[in-house]
């Protein structure tokens, strides 16, 4: 009787997973050299919105310490 | 001694083995193909393609702000979208959110479990959410009376059935993604606590979670100790990619919109346990098990940087909002923002 339940259970993890399988295997997939000449666009447009690549300048960044005057 | 199976009991189970046998052929060929199709789209590397790419300049980065007050293990951390205030998590059980700018506590909430390992700032910075052994997602909404005890107004949110290790609101307070030890991720009505959509498919515990940035995205990804990456569409709970690497856990997930990249260097021996992009997605930060972030340039795939300063591991790490800086959190027990 066990012995049913067992196959039974495996059976429905098995068929999940051709399902699965099948699914994957559907999907349309690009090669690496366009995505890849995506990804590099997607980095050049952003450049200019990111700090971290371009810096600011240390009086606008509220992390990096100003500069202190001091008058003598 | 088991005694003889009925006659019709016996052709069930043989029924059941031959579609099994089937199955399992079927699944095999598929697997076969999907290799081959993968093989085949792999033409070239992402940074040969990248050589025209200027490279980058030299970069100069250090501790601007360490913050201290958890009793041990910092677990997680949260930016909040106003790129002034963190949300962090520890294994003493305490939830704290901090102005990183002047490095002071704002509030500070005691879990009842320890090992908190997910905490998560809303975007209206009105809430946080948390969670860890307590197998729950709570959210706690701040309050601007300093006095308010902010455990009275917890809300539990999530329940699953093994510990809570990631958690992200989605585009508002309403929703909260989930991911757990039990393996599943689930997406949650943040007022109801009711459960809108399980994502089932991973074979074992689910490490972390990452949404897609766009504002009408519906997808996220998610990482276990399969070692899958599985990008997941949110409205119908299907798998709708999955990724297997050679890497023994996930640990961290972090999506750039179309590709979901994990990167690793021969002579690195300790693991990554936790990455974020810049806002360009030029620059990948990775923060280390032997207590350093590396930081990567994503398209030609070298190291431009290594930073030094955590006294223990690195467990989590962020860039902010606005891209300026970026905190990481440590078994050190203190949290870095550098830039």
């Amino acid at each position: 009787m066990s012995g049913t339940m067992c196959s039974s259970n495996s059976v429905v993890q098995t068929q999940k997973l051709v399902d699965q399988l099948r699914l994957e295997a559907s999907m349309e997939r690009i090669r690496i050299s366009l995505t890849a000449a995506d990804l590099i666009q997607y980095c050049k447009d952003h450049r200019r919105s990111d700090p971290l690549l371009t810096g600011i300048a240390a009086s606008s960044n509220p992390f990096k310490d100003k500069k202190t005057c001091t008058l003598l | 001694m088991r005694s003889p199976p009925i006659p019709e009991m016996a052709t069930q189970e043989v029924q059941l083995s031959e579609t099994l046998a089937h199955l399992k052929t079927e699944s095999d060929t598929l697997k076969g193909k999907l290799e081959e199709e993968r093989a085949k789209l792999h033409d070239v590397e992402l940074h040969q393609v990248a050589e025209k790419v200027e490279g980058l300049g030299q970069f100069v980065m250090k501790t601007r702000r360490t913050l201290k007050g958890h009793g041990n293990k910092v677990l997680c951390m949260d930016w909040c979208k106003d790129k002034r205030r963190i949300v962090s998590s520890s294994q003493d059980g305490k939830v704290i959110v901090w102005d990183a700018f002047t490095t002071n506590k704002e509030h500070a909430v005691t879990m009842p479990c320890t090992w908190v390992m997910a905490c998560a700032y809303a975007p209206s910075g009105c809430a946080v959410a948390c969670g860890g052994l307590d197998n729950k997602c709570s959210v706690y909404p701040l309050s601007l009376d300093k006095n308010e005890n902010l455990a009275a107004k917890k809300k539990s949110v999530a329940m699953h059935t093994n510990y809570l290790s990631a958690c992200s609101f989605t585009n508002s307070d309403m929703q909260i993604l989930t991911s757990s030890g039990d393996g599943t991720c689930a997406l949650w009505d943040v007022e109801s606590g009711q459960l809108l959509q399980s994502f089932h498919g991973h074979a074992a515990d689910v490490l972390c979670l990452d949404l897609a940035p766009s504002e009408t995205g519906n997808t996220f990804v998610s990482g276990g100790c399969d070692k899958k990456a599985n990008v997941w569409d949110m409205r119908s709970g299907q798998c709708i990619q999955s990724f297997e690497t050679h890497e023994s856990d996930i640990n961290n997930s972090s999506e750039a919109d179309r590709e979901v990249a994990i990167y690793s260097k021969e002579s690195i021996i300790f693991g990554v346990s936790s990455v974020d992009f810049s806002l360009s997605g030029r620059l990948l930060f990775g923060g280390y098990n032997d207590y350093t972030i590396n930081v990567w340039d994503v398209l030609k795939g070298t190291r431009v940087s290594i930073l030094f300063g955590h006294e223990n591991r690195v467990s989590t790490l962020r860039v902010s909002p606005d891209g300026t800086a970026f905190c990481t959190g440590s078994w050190d027990h203190t949290l870095r923002t550098w830039a």
